[in-house]
């Protein structure tokens, strides 16, 4: 339960922190000047190469766990749980 | 209890019948015809935008027309039944109990469904699945908008019905020797939508009842001209429709966690963590509807307090896919049908929640808002995670309820394509977007970008549509053809992993 507990809240700071910290950068205090455009495809960009290598991790994770552990793979052994017949 | 068509019965008696597995079989079947019709009217809406200009549709009204009854059967009459159907199905014998907790209500619950699909199909409206006001007070025409309306109704108390169902069956009827904390996760999925349904429904009942008083000229709640507020049926409308994201989504991901751990051949990694982000999103679900109004001129707290509230769904979603794959991990995978269908629906709801942050950023939904991004993001989570989990899982329940399998080849064929297909649909909207297509319009500049993205699109629709012919033909081929199969092991798995075992509840 600490374990997943921990995860939630890893998983929390990580996502939202920095997205809120973007968010903010909007800006629309009167008198500041902001060139929203600039800015919003600015962080368009980062989101989404922060998106595209988070993507690529789980996607690449996919992938290899397909290719790992697919029955038909070589290096495919029972799992203990088959041995005991419940799972 | 199962094999409900391998010994034929008078129509009437499954029909008139109140029993879990019978009712299960109407939704199923009242599902899938709905899958079907709503299908059609997509493959329409794509090919129609394969050019710009007016190719197969009369007019831009008809246009209307077509995407709002697509989009309001698909989620209504498609996807919430057919979770329907699988609840009936599993949920009492899941729990141990011989049927659901109030039967006779589950089958008027069912009932319901078919004269409100009529109301809405035979109406024709075309106000968007939103009904946008003041559009559908003052100059949507009736009855095709108040039949929508009452459709909209009915449904609305069919789903009420369903969920005090299945809380009442999930918490009051368990086997005694089995607590909260053993029913299997699929049965908490339903108990989590089911909570939500309860929370969120009766917010756009009062809006329907709202609109519809503002529509006879009773009222004046969204109309502008009579003091009123458009933006006020947004809050009202999202508020439930937000949070039945989840009500979608939820059930999707429960069925996924009973393929995935049989066909890993191992339990599922973490019981407790995919209950606690089923509860967690039931939640986190009521703190984000206002990210749909960013453009509506909202303060900037109450922007990053809603943006805040969409961003933890991120952590519970992704609680979800790291437990799906850990389960995978260092398991033997068989790659039968229903393992495709869920492992894909995986790869694609990470790419959904993906595009998901990005437009939850209040920056950047100023880019993106009612463009095509917005249809390609939530089409990828509709298709691409619910409807993936929901066929496979259909797949997963074939042998159960017909006692027959069915091809094999064909559902992976259906598979393929499908997955191909999706991608080319939606992917390619997300990119249409950025290149600042509006959505819901029927006819578009000539622009070199927007037409090659329009085609692709278009034709992954129509390889999705080849596909969903495969499937089709599958089922019913095998319905009445399939070879005959073990229940107890129909995947050939070996072991006894559960429920045809206790897939034993006799008709009454």
């Amino acid at each position: 339960m600490k374990g997943m507990l921990g995860l939630f809240l890893l998983l929390a700071v990580v996502v939202i922190v920095p997205v809120a910290e973007y968010a903010f950068a909007a800006g629309d205090e009167p008198g500041e000047y902001v060139d929203r455009r600039v800015l919003i495809w600015n962080l368009f960009f980062r989101m989404m190469t922060v998106a595209f290598t988070v993507g690529a991790v789980v996607s690449g994770t996919i992938i290899w766990l397909i290719l790992r552990f697919r029955e038909s793979n070589p290096k495919a052994k029972p799992t203990p749980y088959e041995k005991e017949g419940v799972w | 209890m199962v094999l409900e068509l391998q010994k034929p019965r008078p129509i009437w008696q499954i029909m008139f019948s109140t029993h879990h597995t019978d009712v299960g079989l109407l939704y199923l079947i009242s599902s899938l015809a709905f899958l079907f019709l709503g299908g059609t009217l997509a493959l329409a809406i794509r090919a129609e935008l394969f050019l710009p200009g007016a190719q197969i549709i009369a007019d831009a009204m008809t246009f209307n027309r077509m995407f709002t009854v697509h989009g309001t059967t698909l989620i209504f009459l498609f996807i919430i039944p057919f979770a329907s159907a699988v609840g009936n199905y599993f949920v009492p014998i899941m729990v141990r109990y011989k049927d659901m907790a109030y039967p006779k209500l589950n089958a008027i619950a069912f009932w319901m469904i078919p004269p409100a699909g009529a109301l809405i199909w035979l109406g024709f409206a075309d106000f968007t699945w939103y009904a946008t006001p003041p559009y559908s007070i003052i100059s949507a025409p009736g009855p095709a908008a108040d039949m929508w309306i009452f459709g909209l109704k009915i449904l609305g108390i069919s789903s009420v019905l369903g969920a005090i169902n299945f809380i009442v069956t999930i918490l009051k009827c368990k086997h005694p020797d089995m607590s909260i904390g053993q029913v299997p996760l699929l049965a908490w999925s339903f108990l989590s939508s089911s909570l939500i349904i309860l929370v969120a429904i009766p917010t756009f009942a009062a809006a329907l009842l709202m609109l519809l008083t503002d529509r006879l000229g009773v009222s004046g709640f969204f109309n502008p001209a009579l003091g009123g507020d458009p933006i006020a049926y947004a809050h009202l409308f999202w508020f439930t429709f937000h949070p039945e994201v989840y009500v979608l989504v939820i059930p999707a991901i429960g069925m996924m966690y009973e393929i995935i751990p049989r066909f890993s051949r191992k339990p599922i990694f973490s019981y407790g963590s995919g209950v606690f982000a089923f509860v967690l999103l039931s939640i986190v679900g009521f703190s984000s509807w206002a990210h749909h109004m960013y453009a509506t001129g909202m303060s900037f707290t109450e922007k990053t307090v809603f943006m805040v509230g969409t961003l933890a769904a991120v952590p519970a979603s992704a609680m979800h896919v790291f437990n799906f794959l850990a389960t995978m991990w260092n398991g033997r995978i068989r790659f039968s049908t229903p393992m495709m269908w869920a492992v894909g629906g995986i790869a694609l709801f990470f790419s959904a929640g993906a595009g998901g942050v990005v437009n939850s950023a209040m920056p950047l939904d100023f880019s993106t808002h009612d463009t095509y991004w917005v249809v390609g993001h939530f089409h990828l989570f509709v298709m691409g995670t619910i409807a993936f989990g929901s066929i496979g899982y259909l797949y997963y329940m074939f042998p159960y309820v017909t006692g027959r399998m069915y091809n094999e080849a064909m559902g992976k064929i259906h598979f393929i394509l499908s997955f191909v297909g999706t991608v080319l649909v939606f992917f390619t909207q997300h990119v249409l977007g950025l290149y600042g297509m509006p959505r819901r319009i029927f006819d578009y500049p000539p622009i070199p970008e927007w037409i090659a993205m329009n085609q692709i699109a278009s034709v992954g629709a129509m390889i999705i549509g080849v596909s969903m012919a495969v499937f089709l033909a599958n089922m019913i081929h095998s319905s009445a053809k399939g070879t005959p199969t073990d229940t107890d092991d129909p995947f050939g798995l070996g072991g006894k992993y559960y429920y045809p075992f206790e897939a034993r509840n006799p008709h009454h």
